[in-house]
């Protein structure tokens, strides 16, 4: 057999590469100042208490250091990103409220088709502040709450959204939560009622469209006991010749018995910086099920973590992460185990090509009080070129003599020997790899609904080119 | 003597800094002379001494880091150069050092440094071994039941084309020493390195070892049997660091700790660009026996090449409630079966010393 490289495409991002022109959009001025975060204070019409945590939260910013590991990030300027943009409207329950060329970007994203075909609600947010929010009748009836988190703020649900707002995830946790808790702007609030199962998706879909922005959404959803949900999360940008900022937050809480998926595809453009934090504290019983697939972005830092303080509480991660030319994507996950016979399973893939850094990092820890807990980790890397690097970091801390806990991690490049295997069932050699490297990402696309697992192998598109044999 | 604070056994790529696994900090550490070695040396192994600027491996950077030569230099121990001749296969006896090390008459704590009057000691080898030569270095580390003690002890390779080099490391030592053991080696085409860790005792040990597997087909073995108890410390760092196309690495390490036992367990593979066709392997296996220990592993694997495969992996907590269910039906009790399974972790690794004098010893003093 040849030793000739396959060449295999970048991801595909035509679909989600397009922009519009700003028109009559509010933006704040570049940088971060307490006159800047009591400018978007007002604008939002915070209360008192909000207004005080976003200067609070400045200041901690200032005071807390650029983590010391993970990809650099010295091509991100806060000087240089305005951290708020609101388009020109206000937020709309009927597509056809939404300006027009708003609503083209979700059409060519699929948003609403996917709300009419196999979603129970969506939100779409536009840089800072959400264009559209609408939930199914049916569903609503069920008491289930899905609102954009600023109307929860001043409604009837403010002093729930004080008791858990970045709660799980305190500004004290690294440099950009403290950057979210300044800025924050936009994200939705999720409340599902005790014992009420919600069969179908709600999905929130997060586009950055103006250059040279942060979007800075806070997700916040409450699984009441007993009840189920599953939550999608997408977002795209086009990409820019500047740095655009992404530092999110999600916290999710989920009660006794309760169960919670939480799915994500994230394409964001490869100028953009993903400084992301999501975390899930699971009770007595409950279970969070985070299903991930990193496709974009410049740079990542994205470790979604789960806090088990209940005991028998579960959590399941599994993931994929594609990284390219020019990305360095540093994703994993974390596990608290904080409670008796808790348990996690972590199962991961990652692909590096064309000078791609993919980084696996996790940490599992095992509390004293967590006996009988058991946690299982399998991470796989795949090189598909010499001009990539892929490393894996995972940490385990065990604290209890009872415990099971068990971790695996491989890498390597595609088998010459599965190659042949399926070359000599008929199968052409570029066929073959595609195969192989289609199902090497499978554990994320089974987990996900269907329309949304075609949008995943769209979204890979390992096309494979050139003589290889 | 001026103290120095020390940062050690720094992991190739750092993570979250919460966990406090990235390096280790000991302040206050001083050192100023060696101990006088006892020393067994066959008459076909060349035996000189040098200073520490002009010993041949000096180069070779090592588990611990720069601040471990630092503190060999400022020091100024002699470097004890023990070199197996080109051509020369010693392997019928082993070079075999033994440290004692005695009461220093002061405290050591890694966090608060020495408390009274007094220095530390340092130790500094090179094993030399050129092309096609053999040669087994068995160091043994001992001290008095309660003699209070900071020490460490240095050990650079250099291991030419097709040299294989056994270097076996014992450690029993009592629970008041705080003890640094560091090995850094280079290994050129088709030599061998192979480390045999046995570490059953000491307050707080801090072990590194780093190997740079340069040469083509080069391959390193490591195997790590230890023992925490009491209130004992043991942070290790091994690190293979592989240049040459075919290299091979197996670092394997078996455990137990008991009672308020503190473990830290860093292991890297490190393929670098260029080392196609490489291989590494990296197991850990850690018996947890009480309810207070604590056990922190982190397992790395680093790739900047396509052609290779690593795998690692680690099993850490009880003992599998499968086995447990058979021994118990054999009239076992719980408490016997995990001594036994205790044992037998220690005694795999021991059967592995390619010494027989040593593994006589150990199985004497009960260890096997």
């Amino acid at each position: 057999m040849s030793k000739e490289k396959t060449y295999i495409e970048d991801i595909d991002r035509s679909m989600y590469d397009f922009r519009y022109e700003e028109k009559d959009v509010y933006k704040v001025d570049e940088g971060l100042t307490p006159a800047i975060v009591r400018q978007i204070s007002e604008e939002k019409n915070d209360p008192e208490w909000m207004r005080d945590f976003r200067l609070k939260s400045l200041d901690i910013y200032n005071k807390k250091q650029i983590p010391n590991w993970g990809p650099p990030i010295d091509g991100l300027n806060m000087n240089n990103i305005v951290t708020y943009v609101r388009p020109n409207t206000k937020m709309h329950a009927e597509w056809d409220e939404v300006p027009q060329d708003i609503k083209e970007t979700f059409e060519r994203l699929g948003i609403p088709q996917a709300e009419r075909k196999s979603l129970a609600g969506v939100g779409a947010q536009y840089d800072s502040e959400l264009v559209y929010h609408n939930v199914k009748d049916e569903v609503a009836a069920q008491g289930v709450i899905y609102t954009d988190l600023e109307s929860a703020l001043h409604g009837e649900y403010a002093d729930m959204i004080r008791d858990h707002f970045m709660k799980l995830v305190p500004p004290t946790d690294h440099k950009f939560a403290a950057l979210h808790g300044a800025v924050w702007s936009g994200g939705s609030f999720v409340y599902v009622p005790p014992g009420v199962s919600v069969e179908i998706p709600l999905q929130s879909y997060f586009r950055l469209n103006a250059p040279g922005a942060g979007q800075f959404e806070h997700t916040l959803i409450i699984v009441d006991k007993g009840a189920y949900l599953h939550f999608i999360e997408g977002c795209s940008a086009p990409k820019y010749n500047i740095a655009n900022l992404h530092a999110g937050c999600v916290e999710l809480f989920v009660g006794e018995d309760a169960t919670l998926r939480y799915s994500t595809i994230e394409n964001w453009s490869k100028n953009m910086y993903n400084l992301n934090t999501k975390r899930a504290k699971v009770e007595k019983g409950g279970k969070v099920e985070w299903v991930s697939g990193s496709f974009g972005s410049h740079v990542s830092y994205l470790y979604p973590m789960s806090v088990l303080a209940g005991e028998g509480a579960r959590s399941e991660f599994t993931s994929v992460t594609f990284a390219g030319k020019g990305q360095n994507l540093d994703t994993g996950c974390k596990v608290v185990h904080a409670a008796p016979r808790t348990s996690s399973v972590v199962n991961t893939r990652s692909i590096s090509k064309s000078g791609g850094i993919s980084t696996f990092r996790s940490s599992v820890v095992v509390q004293k009080n967590a006996e009988d807990s058991k946690s299982s980790v399998s991470c796989q890397s795949l090189m598909l070129d010499s001009d990539s690097r892929s490393d894996t970091i995972p940490a385990m801390d065990i604290r209890t003599q009872k415990a099971d806990i068990g971790h695996e991690a491989k890498i390597g490049r595609i088998s010459d020997e599965a190659v042949f295997y399926l070359m000599s069932r008929g199968i052409s050699e570029d066929e073959a790899r595609a195969l192989i490297v289609s199902g090497f990402a499978d554990n994320v696309s089974k987990e996900l609904p269907l329309e949304y697992a075609v949008e995943m192998n769209n979204l890979i598109r390992l096309e494979m080119k050139g003589a290889i044999g | 003597m001026e103290t120095m604070d020390m940062t050690i056994n720094a992991l190739p790529a750092f993570t979250y800094n919460w966990l406090h696994m990235n390096e280790a900090h000991l302040s206050g550490v001083n050192a100023d002379a060696e101990i006088p070695a006892r020393t067994e040396v066959p008459q076909e192994i060349l035996e000189e001494t040098k200073a520490y600027g002009d010993a041949p491996a000096n180069t070779a950077k090592t588990g611990a880091g720069a601040d471990l030569d630092r503190l060999a230099e400022r020091a100024g121990v002699p470097v004890h150069i023990y070199t197996a001749k080109k051509g020369r296969k010693v392997t019928g006896d082993a070079v075999r050092i033994y440290l004692d090390y005695a009461d220093q008459g002061f405290e050591y704590d890694p966090k608060a440094g020495i408390s009274g009057e007094g220095t530390g000691k340092i130790n500094a080898y090179n094993l030399v071994l050129e092309e096609d030569s053999e040669m087994t270095v068995v160091m043994d580390y001992r001290s008095a039941g309660d003699a209070k003690v900071l020490a460490a002890v240095q050990t650079k390779i250099a291991a030419k084309k097709n040299a294989v080099l056994h270097l076996v490391q014992i450690q029993r030592l009592g629970s008041n020493v705080t003890f640094l053991n560091d090995i850094g080696g280079n290994c050129d085409e088709s030599a061998r390195i192979e480390v045999i860790r046995v570490i059953l005792s000491g307050k707080n040990t801090y072990d590194g070892c780093r190997v740079a597997l340069s040469g083509d087909r080069s391959t390193l073995g490591v195997d790590i049997g230890y023992a925490v108890s009491g209130d004992g410390r043991l942070d290790m760092n091994y690190d293979s660091y592989q240049t040459g196309k075919k290299t091979a690495c197996n670092i394997s390490a078996a455990g137990v700790l008991r009672d308020r036992a503190f473990k830290l367990f860093r292991g890297t593979i490190d393929f670098q660009a260029g080392c196609s066709g490489s291989t590494g392997d990296e197991m850990e296996d850690v018996l947890l026996m009480d309810e207070d220990v604590v056990n922190q592993t982190i397992p790395l694997i680093l790739c900047a090449e396509e052609d290779v495969v690593g795998n690692h992996g680690a099993t850490i907590g009880r003992l599998d409630e499968s086995l447990m269910f058979y021994m118990e039906s054999r009239g076992m009790n719980r408490s016997e079966i995990y001594e036994m399974m205790a044992k037998a972790r220690l005694d795999a690794v021991i059967r592995k010393i390619p010494d027989e004098k040593t593994r006589a010893a150990l199985s004497e003093s009960g260890e096997e």
